[in-house]
């Protein structure tokens, strides 16, 4: 049972197509589609055979290198160690090292079957994100950064292990560690100061400069203390008795010593006691100066019921930028008290109200999932009655065979092979064949420039990715190289405004924003320029290991992307791609090792490009079916300005319709005050009658649930609506006179923004 | 309410302006001040506050923190604003302010107060007014010299470091947060005067550095000790195979005279950046072990972003520092609401999975013991003399500690199993028995210099087990005697 169950963060085999070994993947998130299914966010591990074998060798080959560097270095190292007091550097470590190559004395004792095994088990880490089906995972398996102190051959005699130490980037095509580094230098070390001996010490008659405000070194034993808390709360409630505006506030005596009960009362308390050096007769007569009772408010018992009201308001409109609050909501409050009576606005039962929203909202993510053991028959299995032997271990018996590779190898592998292949993507034995293998199934170097890139990413994908079909799960396309290193920079230069795409140009307050928005709408890849060379005008926290946020969340990751290259192969092997069947069948899959096959050997028949149809514009199609030479019918027409309809401008407006108008506005406000019994005669705040005026009424008609809490009594206010000239300017120009119909009938349902008068409701 | 039940009684003083809740990263940022205040409360109402010397900090000046940071970076953060952003564009990509490290309203004041009380609990601490200073305002460890980084912009413990060198030899930095402790390890890169050990999750993961390799440079190497751990690593196993032993081996090697311990609380079970699976008694115990050392200790907060168990574990960990245990039922306080639906102290583990199989986490402290045997026994300049101070507090502690003399027993009890497990591991994996007894040799050789001043030091030879904790313990003794 436990065994399938998946959940965040597990790492699992997705299969992907029948033939093709494994993924490997780590679950980041799980989502339960609106139609009930299950689809896994994951991190994409690549194998050594999915990574171009040019980069693998680079890679491998640099490390010797570096090894015999580091080998060196290691030596005057110790040495220099012996002469102390220099300071020396700690051996460079070298971006690309690959532990397989790394370790050649550790490799020397493994057999040249565990040294080919081993190639098995590495994985190279990809920032990469998709999405896929959950019903695809086939098992767990385990990865994990490898570390010097393991041995490698501890990976493989467990099953499923998998180590990974260098980064792949699939779209550079670039491996790197992801490693951070200490930096030695001045501009980097803290200057340590020499230690005073302590007969050297000045006895020290520095001021002190931070304020005691409590001491334990007093006479009072708990329980006084505790007595000397319930005075002050009681304190608190004659004084709130005494205070006009409190008594309006907490109408009932068990508010005001819940209000005299808070937090603020009991720091006063503790300031009280220590100011008056501990005694409490002292203390309790500072509580009530001849002046009064002392009243502590904190936040959220000072706000008015229409502050509380302007906030909530505010919230919802802008979320917690709570700058933009003030400046637009409440601009007679400081920064600092909005943020304290946020939080604890946040214990009231409003918020928990809205987080019950948030929490269905959540259920659509998932913690876990129960995927059932995979028993279908697998499509590989071979019907073929053949004698070869398997192609891994040559064995002649199996109870079940599965062909492998080119079909037209006819190629195959015991029912003990199989497995290994699809979970470690290699046979068990180094073969010719599997050079074959290779070659065949592989990208390879020089397959590279038959088949390029796309293939890499490519095999293993579902028909639909070949054939261009948006997936199930339709990805961001992603931007070119030179589009994303364009955007990456215009982003690390700018600070807020528009999104520079083409056709986008939203406005974002703040760059993170921006970026979050670049990244899931654009397929912006910020991780491209780290991979390259270092960009210099590149902020670093543009990257994700400079972060420790996660990294954005894009909503899929999988995509394609046709090179011309892909779009040749497809018309070239059109008889084995089946373009309209495979459009039909996403998930069904393609078999590539044939089609690299056809591309061997067939000639490469050159594009001739197809003869454009003139098909007409779509808007043409669309909109006049396809006969644009038709004229236009009068009523489509739009009607001239000079024709348009004026309203007279009412010099002495009849007494009628003042009336009406009279009627009108009590109508609303009767209405609203229906809806929202506690707003209170605090006048709207100026700049909110410019900035954002409610069409009709003021918006908020959240209504009150029952809430204890004493600053929030529900204490019916006086209001009224005014009209400015600016509002009835408005109303004039920029209404239609069907939109104040509707904003009349319904004043409480549409708000609209002064700036934007056509975008509402 | 809290009640006395722990024999040891420590002065702890603790810093916090009531203003440092107010300040706000900006929305959608994890970072939340917040958090210190909700801390605050809990220990009002938890009984903890009228236990302690509470002190508002002074706000750092400039002068104070250039005794790290270049003039220029501070400069910066002292005139940068909201509203005159777009003037400092260079600047800001030059010293990584604005995306993780946003400029918000106050941000010079908020640095300047989790600075103070850092520092002031520093000076607290060189002038022996305390045993332990608590400030979980600070704890920024990734700030750099000349650079903000993970939300940290100026590194209050380093310059709280930097103050505690002034009077102490050897100051030892310890770091529970999940992330590495790049800005104090950088620091500190190339000085023996100050070991930095810092426990955490490696491997694609901020801010990418802590690798086993990195062990320090020049004279500081093998003064730098990085624990890389992997995701979902429980209590059980965090305190006992990797932070007890692991640090009973470095108090042994390097026998600090102060301990500044960063209680980052993004390594509890359920943080919203971590990846580890504590709960408060694992993260809590690490500092009850530091604690009962003896040495002056300052305790500081770091990350930790699911705000209401950061605040559940720093008064817990409050209450820890006073060596009182306090009720799992949550009093009543301002933010109660935060704390549902249970409203309890203590948090339960997930069920994760914990991806350190025993054979790492021991191979791992395996070779980091390795890396500890290379420390010279005395290190260099630092044993010419004896630093009075640490001597003159032990001894009063020593007094304090009298009263309660049972419990001080159950922790010699403690303190000697470790060592077993110690001394095994020792065996275990020692290159060579010569190697290996010399060190010993040279335990003893250096042990009665240290004692020069500390009276009557006869009994040094009859507890060999309690070498593994800090001279400390004999001094008690000696103080008996
Ligand atoms: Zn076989
Ligand atoms: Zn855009
Ligand atoms: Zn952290």
């Amino acid at each position: 049972m436990a065994a399938n169950m998946y959940r965040v963060g597990d790492y699992v085999y997705f299969e992907t197509s029948s033939s093709t070994p494994y993924q490997i993947r780590r679950i980041e998130e799980l989502i339960k589609t609106p139609n009930g299914n299950v689809e896994a966010k994951v991190m994409c591990y690549y194998r050594r055979r999915d990574i171009s074998s040019n980069l693998i060798s680079l890679a491998d080959k640099h490390q010797s290198v570096v090894e015999e560097l580091e080998k060196s270095k290691d030596k005057e190292i110790d040495q220099a160690k012996e002469s102390a007091n220099k300071e020396t550097k700690d051996p460079v470590k070298d971006p690309a090292r690959d532990p397989i190559q790394e370790a050649p004395k550790v490799l020397a004792s493994l057999s040249e079957k565990e040294r080919h095994q081993l190639k098995h088990r590495e994985l190279f880490l990809s920032r990469q994100m998709e999405t896929l089906p959950a019903t695809a995972i086939r098992g767990k398996c385990q990865v994990t950064l490898l570390n010097e102190t393991e041995t490698l051959g501890s990976y493989l005699h467990k099953d499923d292990a998998f180590f990974y130490s260098l980064v792949y980037d699939p779209a550079q095509k670039t491996l790197l560690a992801d490693k951070g580094e200490i930096r030695v230098g001045s501009k980097y070390q803290a200057e340590v100061p020499p230690w005073v001996a302590p007969s050297d010490r000045s006895p020290s008659p520095e001021i002190e400069r931070d304020t005691l405000t409590y001491s334990p070194d007093h006479g009072l034993d708990d329980k006084t203390i505790d007595q000397f808390l319930v005075i002050c709360r009681s304190v608190g409630t004659f004084a709130r008795a005494l205070d006009c505006s409190s008594s309006v506030k907490q109408p009932s005596l068990h508010m005001s010593a819940a209000a005299a009960s808070r937090d603020a009362t009991l720091f006063h308390a503790m300031d009280v006691l220590h100011r008056q050096n501990y005694d409490i007769s002292k203390a309790l007569c500072s509580l009530v100066p001849t002046s009064g009772p002392v009243l502590c408010r904190d936040e959220m018992e000072e706000w008015s019921a229409s502050e509380a009201n302007l906030f909530e308001e505010a919230l919802e409109r802008y979320g917690k930028d709570f700058n933009d609050i003030r400046a637009d909501f409440l601009p007679w409050k400081s920064l600092k008290s909005i943020v304290d009576y946020y939080y604890m606005w946040k214990t009231t039962d409003r918020y928990v109200q809205q987080k019950r929203v948030k929490a269905v909202e959540a259920e659509f993510k998932l913690k876990q999932v129960y995927i059932p053991n995979y028993n279908k028959n697998e499509s590989s299995l071979s019907n073929l009655s053949s004698s070869r032997l398997c192609e891994s271990c040559y064995t002649s018996t199996s109870g079940q065979w599965y062909s492998w590779g080119p079909a037209h190898m006819q190629c195959r592998l015991c029912s003990l092979c199989w497995p290994y292949w699809k979970k470690y993507g290699g046979l068990k034995f180094p073969t010719k064949m599997e050079a074959v293998g290779s070659v065949d199934l592989s990208t390879t170097g020089n397959g590279a420039t038959l088949i390029p890139s796309a293939s890499s990413s490519a095999r293993g994908l579902p028909a639909a990715a070949l054939v261009g079909l948006p997936s199930p799960n339709p990805g961001v396309p992603p931007l070119g190289a030179a589009a994303n290193l364009a955007l990456v920079q215009q982003l690390a230069t700018m600070k807020d405004g528009p999104c520079r795409c083409p056709m986008c140009g939203k406005e974002f307050k703040q760059k993170a924003h921006l970026v979050r928005h670049c990244i899931t709408n654009h397929g912006l890849n910020m991780n491209l320029p780290t991979a390259a060379t270092p960009n210099p005008c590149m902020p670093l926290s543009l990257m994700r290991s400079s972060s420790p946020r996660p990294i954005v969340k894009t909503r899929a990751a999988f995509y394609l992307h046709t090179t011309p290259q892909t779009k040749q192969l497809r018309r070239q092997c059109k008889a084995i791609i089946k373009p309209r069947h495979a459009a039909r069948n996403p998930f069904s899959s393609v078999d590539l090792a044939t089609i690299r096959l056809e591309m061997q050997t067939k000639p490469l028949v050159g594009i001739v490009p197809k003869k454009m149809k003139n098909r007409g514009h779509v808007v043409d199609v669309s909109h006049r079916l396809g006969m644009p030479q038709i004229p236009k019918p009068e009523f489509l027409l739009p009607t001239p300005p000079e024709k348009m309809y004026k309203a007279f401008p009412e010099a002495f407006p009849h007494k009628a319709s003042l009336k009406r108008a009279a009627a009108q506005d009590a109508a609303i406000a009767a209405k609203r005050l229906a809806l929202q019994s506690d707003f209170s005669n605090t006048p709207v705040p100026a700049n909110l009658s410019v900035a954002s005026v409610p069409a009709a009424a003021i918006k908020s008609t959240r209504k009150h649930i029952g809430n204890w809490n004493p600053t929030q009594g529900n204490q019916p206010d006086d209001q009224f609506f005014k009209a400015t000239s600016s509002i009835k300017k408005v109303r004039k120009t920029k209404l239609s006179l069907l939109q104040i119909r509707r904003f009349a009938r319904r004043a409480t349902k549409y708000a609209f923004n002064m700036n934007k008068p056509n975008l509402a409701p | 309410m809290a009640t006395n039940i722990q024999h040891s009684k420590k002065r702890v003083c603790y810093y916090y302006d009531g203003d440092i809740g107010n300040y706000y990263y900006g929305q959608g940022h994890p970072m939340k001040p917040h958090r210190m205040r909700m801390t605050h409360n809990l220990i009002l109402n938890y009984g903890l506050y009228r236990r302690m010397e509470i002190y508002r900090p002074h706000k750092a000046t400039q002068e104070e923190m250039t005794k790290y940071h270049s003039d220029e970076y501070i400069r910066f953060l002292r005139s940068i604003r909201p509203d005159n952003m777009s003037e400092y564009n260079k600047f800001m990509q030059k010293f990584n302010v604005g995306e993780d490290c946003p400029v918000f309203d106050g941000l010079y004041e908020f640095c300047q107060l989790s600075t103070g009380g850092s520092v002031a609990g520093a000076v607290k601490l060189n002038k022996q007014a305390t045993d332990i200073a608590v400030n979980w305002s600070g704890g920024l460890h990734h700030a750099k010299k000349s650079e903000a980084s993970g939300f940290c912009y100026v590194n209050d413990i380093v310059l709280a470091i930097l103050e505690l060198l002034k009077y102490h030899q050897r100051v030892l930095y310890i770091d529970i947060d999940v992330h590495h402790g790049d800005g104090v390890e950088e620091a500190f890169y190339t000085t023996d005067r100050v070991m930095t050990v810092s426990f955490h999750k490696y491997g694609e993961y901020f801010p990418g550095t802590g690798d086993l390799r990195d062990i320090g440079a020049g004279k500081g190497k093998y003064y730098a000790v990085n624990f890389p751990l992997r995701d979902g690593i429980d209590d059980e196993q965090y305190t006992e195979a990797v932070f007890k032993p692991l640090m009973t081996k470095v108090m042994e090697m390097y026998q600090p005279s102060a301990v500044v311990l960063q209680c980052g609380a993004d390594s509890l079970s359920g943080d919203r950046l971590g990846c580890f699976n504590l709960t408060l008694k694992g993260h809590g115990r690490c500092v009850e072990f530091m604690r009962k050392f003896n040495v002056p200790l300052l305790q500081l907060g770091g990350g930790g972003y699911t705000i209401r168990n950061v605040s559940r574990c720093w008064t817990y960990e409050t209450a820890v520092a006073l060596g009182v245990e306090i009720a799992n039922e949550l009093p009543y306080n301002d933010y109660f609401e935060y704390f549902g639906p249970d409203f309890k102290l203590h948090i339960s583990p997930s069920n994760m999975a914990n991806q350190n199989s025993p054979e790492y986490v021991d191979k791992i402290r395996t070779r980091l013991f390795e890396n500890l045997r290379m420390l010279p026994h005395a290190p260099s300049v630092q044993m010419q003399t004896t630093p009075e101070d640490a001597i003159d507090t032990d001894k009063a502690k020593a007094e304090d500690d009298e009263a309660a003399d049972s419990g001080k027993n159950d922790e010699q009890r403690i303190s000697i199993r470790h060592s077993e497990k110690r001394v095994a591991n020792e065996e275990e994996f020692s290159d060579s028995e010569d190697e290996g007894s010399g060190q010993r040799r040279d335990m003893r050789t250096h042990k009665p210099k240290r004692h020069k001043k500390g009276s009557q030091g006869g009994d040094t030879e009859d507890t060999s087990d309690a070498k593994t904790e800090p001279d400390t313990k004999e001094e008690k003794a000696d103080a008996k005697a």
